[in-house]
């Protein structure tokens, strides 16, 4: 039986973990797809429950030399991985402590010998044993932690950055000791023991994962944000008393009181009263909503200004904030297709540098030393000078700097670091990628395809147009047909209601009211007699209307439906009713245009009326009278021509077409299935989200781009540096100090770069808040 | 003796196998060229090393892969 299960591993610290976690949980029989977020520690398998039990994953990932548990609730978890950075911070920054300052020392005391610093640095200093002293706690402290956990993944024949860490700084330190015991022994004797390389290596990266420690845990606070609304308490009205519980012991149909100021504490329906509430933390939108009797409530926005009260409709796992904050943890523990070439060079890359290091030595050892030593040369940022290095010290000083400058940290950081940062700005802006894959693939759109009914227009008819005929004006003829349509329950009867109601018309109720089944009404208001239907109506009723044919033909032609009216005997007027566009879409479609995308409109609606709709948005590509099935097929034909498209749907018959497109696109207020079907979830239902989905989308895609090239960049150019391809031309040398310190500045930056992120807001948004 | 030992036992002997085979060759070769001793001795160790670090992980999967 195919089941899934999300784990949490603890202790990896570069992609070459990842790969090993996902080779390991792939080997076992039955395991069908293992995914690992290396920013989240978060493992998801998908498996056959009859082949294999989660006690063999936990086994092999333990076997690898990872620890793993079942991943709890989203609180749980954040308050552990909380509890394992804070601890990871104390730890790096008490051996910062103890590396700094020493390795300072012994760089203070190697200086000696330089500029003059003799007169000023006490000569005790510069001894050999002063400096193996001070640089041993340094190694056997500091650096400890690197010697334990690579010997612990080389006996599982596992390697990860802890060794490249290891025999780095162990090879560095025991140069320096032979340097100091046995300086006859051709490493370059006595000056030239290194010994603040070897210590102020170990401080690098020590700082390296003090700074990750700090900076990880940030990409996470979309979810850290999403679970401080949940609301702590609710006023729940039981036997006609006023109980204050937890929000978890909330039950449907509870009656909730809500007074200002207090944060709702489930989903729900308002029973009683009126308020305005801020729903910005949950859809974005700025503007308090107003609240009445009928509306919903989302649980963890807040009361503004009145008390009301409302009956619990959704509660616990069921509430909106808790299903997206479930959608936004999905999404960010989900891999993006560009992570699989860092993923393939990183999981290969220890491995790779350990050989690449091999064949450097033996070049150096060969060939180079012969042909180019120069023992004036000095390292990069160094005044020493290498002098009397023997060949053995110099070629294996350069295949440690390799070891040392390489970073495959970076490479693994670069996509799941920015995919979390881009997920959580779009559940702030109140859109929710439900994958990585959604994210990226939302970058490359260029078509846009939108449902009309109920995606571009409300989906419901309002009141367009009032053409009185003779000395009617128009309101009093709204008002009429208001108050002979009170009883009725037919949309577009409730749509003039509505509009009435809207110009600020006390809607009185009729004398008499008569249904005319298929032509309209027949009322009496205020001792006249009115009829409101189609043309059939007033043909037998022999109405003349024929002076207004052009105006009903005009008024036809854009898609409205019209409505005749005639009162005592006489032609009255016309209303025309439509479903008019959302005022969002417009400005959605125009930024869209504006951004190079091509949008269309797909709808199973009437040739005119689509095309009426198309025309006040926008588009100028319309397909209409389509069945659901054949909106599909159309994706599918755009898909042919190369285009990379987005279907915007709410209802259930845009499903086919959502899960067609390479974006489905789900607004939020739409039905469960075209949400379940959709990539991206709209929360307010606003379309101007699509222009900003496209834009987080795009933004992230440039930040796993930048991080991308950086870590590749970086590795590219600082592995031949280190190996010494400059050194026959420039006498270049990187020291391992300094490939230590460019190695940690190295996923620092990946994770600073990342973080801008933060500060990104859409187009839109910006120009309101302007 | 356990499975899992055995694995290791096994496996150690072919990187250790290969590791020092590599040394014994790189120590071989640097006779014909005047390195000092500490270079030849002090190279075959780091060979040796840098040998068993990259054979370690290939050498382990693959034994445990057949006697599992």
């Amino acid at each position: 039986m195919e089941s899934s299960i999300t784990l949490t591993v603890t202790g990896m610290i570069c992609a070459a973990c990842v790969a090993h976690v996902e080779k390991a949980l792939k080997n076992l029989s039955g395991v069908t797809q293992a995914k690992v977020n290396l920013a989240t520690g978060r493992v998801v398998v998908e498996y056959d429950s009859q082949k294999t039990a989660v006690s063999d994953m936990v086994k092999a990932i333990t076997d690898v030399g990872f620890q793993v548990f079942e991943r709890a609730d989203a609180q749980s978890e954040l308050d552990r991985e909380q509890k394992a950075r804070e601890e990871e911070i104390r730890k790096q920054r008490r051996n910062m402590w103890l590396t700094w300052p020493l390795g300072l020392v012994a760089m203070i005391g190697t200086m000696r010998h330089m500029w003059g610093l003799d007169k000023i640095i006490p000569a005790f200093m510069a001894d050999n044993y002063f400096l193996m002293v001070i640089t041993t706690p340094v190694i056997v402290f500091g650096g400890w932690q690197f010697f334990v956990h690579s010997w612990r993944g080389l006996r599982r024949g596992v390697t990860d950055m802890n060794l490249l860490y290891a025999t780095g700084i162990g090879a560095s330190y025991l140069i320096a000791v032979i340097n100091t015991l046995w300086p006859e022994a051709g490493f370059g004797g006595r000056h030239a023991t290194f010994y603040e390389a070897a210590a102020l290596l170990t401080a690098f990266i020590i700082l390296g994962r003090y700074l990750e420690a700090l900076t990880r845990g940030r990409t996470s606070e979309a979810i850290r944000k999403l679970m401080s609304l949940k609301p702590k308490v609710a006023r729940v009205i039981r036997d006609d008393r006023e109980l204050e519980l937890p929000a978890d012991e909330v039950d449907i149909g509870d009656l909730i009181i809500v007074r200002p100021g207090e944060s709702i504490p489930v989903d729900g329906t308002v029973t009683d009263g009126y308020s305005a509430v801020d729903e910005s933390m949950i859809t974005g939108e700025s503007i308090p909503v107003e609240k009445k009797e009928g509306d919903g409530v989302i649980g963890g926005t807040i009361n503004k200004t009145g008390t009301f009260k409302f009956k619990a409709t959704k509660v616990g796992k069921d509430t909106a904030l808790a299903q997206i904050i479930s959608l936004v943890e999905t999404a960010q523990a989900s891999k993006a297709p560009i992570q699989k070439l860092a993923d393939f060079v990183a999981g290969h890359f220890i491995m790779g540098v350990h050989i690449l290091s091999l064949i450097v030595f033996f070049f150096w050892f060969f060939v180079g030393y012969d042909i180019w030593f120069m023992p004036e040369s000095r390292f990069l940022l160094s005044t020493g000078m290498l002098g009397a290095i023997g060949v053995f010290g110099f070629s294996m000083l350069l295949s440690l700097t390799v070891l040392v400058i390489s970073c495959p940290c970076a490479l693994g950081l670069a996509t799941p670091s920015a995919m979390m940062a881009g997920s959580g700005k779009g559940a702030e802006n109140g859109i929710l990628f439900k994958g990585a894959e959604a994210i990226e693939t939302t970058a490359k759109l260029d078509t846009i395809i939108f449902d009309k009914t109920g995606t571009l227009t409300r989906g419901e008819p309002s009141v367009t147009d009032v053409s009185p005929a003779g000395e009617w004006n128009p309101d009093d003829l709204l008002h009429l047909a208001a108050v002979a349509e009170k009883n009725s329950e037919h949309p577009l009867g409730e749509a003039i209601v509505n509009g009435a109601r809207e110009k600020g018309f006390e809607v009185e109720d009729a004398d008499s009211f008569e249904a005319i089944p298929g032509h309209g009404i027949a009322a009496q208001v205020k001792g006249r007699q009115l009829l409101l239907g189609n043309r059939r109506l007033m043909q037998t009723r022999n109405i003349d209307f024929t002076g207004h044919l052009a105006k009903v033909e005009y008024l036809e032609s854009m898609g409205k439906t019209v409505m005749f009216m005639a009162v005592d005997g006489s032609f009255a007027g016309l209303i025309a009713v439509a479903d008019t566009l959302k005022e969002s879409s417009v400005e959605a479609i125009r930024h869209l245009r504006y951004t190079g995308i091509r949008v269309g409109m797909l709808t199973g609606d009437n040739r005119r009326t689509a095309e009426a709709i198309a025309s006040q948005a926008g588009i100028d590509y319309v397909v209409a009278e389509v069945l659901p099935e054949d909106k599909a097929d159309e994706i599918i034909r755009l898909q042919q021509q190369g285009h990379k498209v987005a279907m915007v749907g709410d209802g259930i018959n845009d499903a086919p077409a959502l899960a067609q497109a390479d974006v489905g696109i789900a607004i939020g207020g739409g039905t469960d299935v075209a949400k379940e079907t959709g990539d991206i979830i709209l929360i307010r239902g606003d379309l101007r989200d699509v222009v900003s989905a496209i834009e987080v989308g795009r933004a992230t895609m440039n930040k796993v781009k930048q991080n991308l090239w950086w870590a590749f960049g970086y590795n590219l150019l600082g592995i031949p540096i280190a190996a010494g391809i400059l050194y026959p031309f420039t006498g270049w040398l990187v020291s391992p100090q300094l490939a230590g310190l460019f190695m940690a500045l190295s996923s620092f930056s990946v994770t600073m770069n990342t973080l801008t992120l933060r500060g990104f807001v859409p187009t839109l948004k910006k120009q309101y808040a302007a | 003796m356990s499975s899992e030992s055995r694995i290791a036992r096994i496996s150690a002997a072919w990187y250790l196998a290969v590791s020092g085979g590599l040394a014994l060759i790189f120590f071989f070769i640097t006779t014909f060229n005047n390195y000092p001793a500490v270079a030849r001795y002090g190279g075959a160790i780091w060979v040796f090393i840098l040998t068993m670090i990259i054979t370690m992980p290939i050498v382990i999967p693959l034994v445990k892969k057949k006697y599992e």
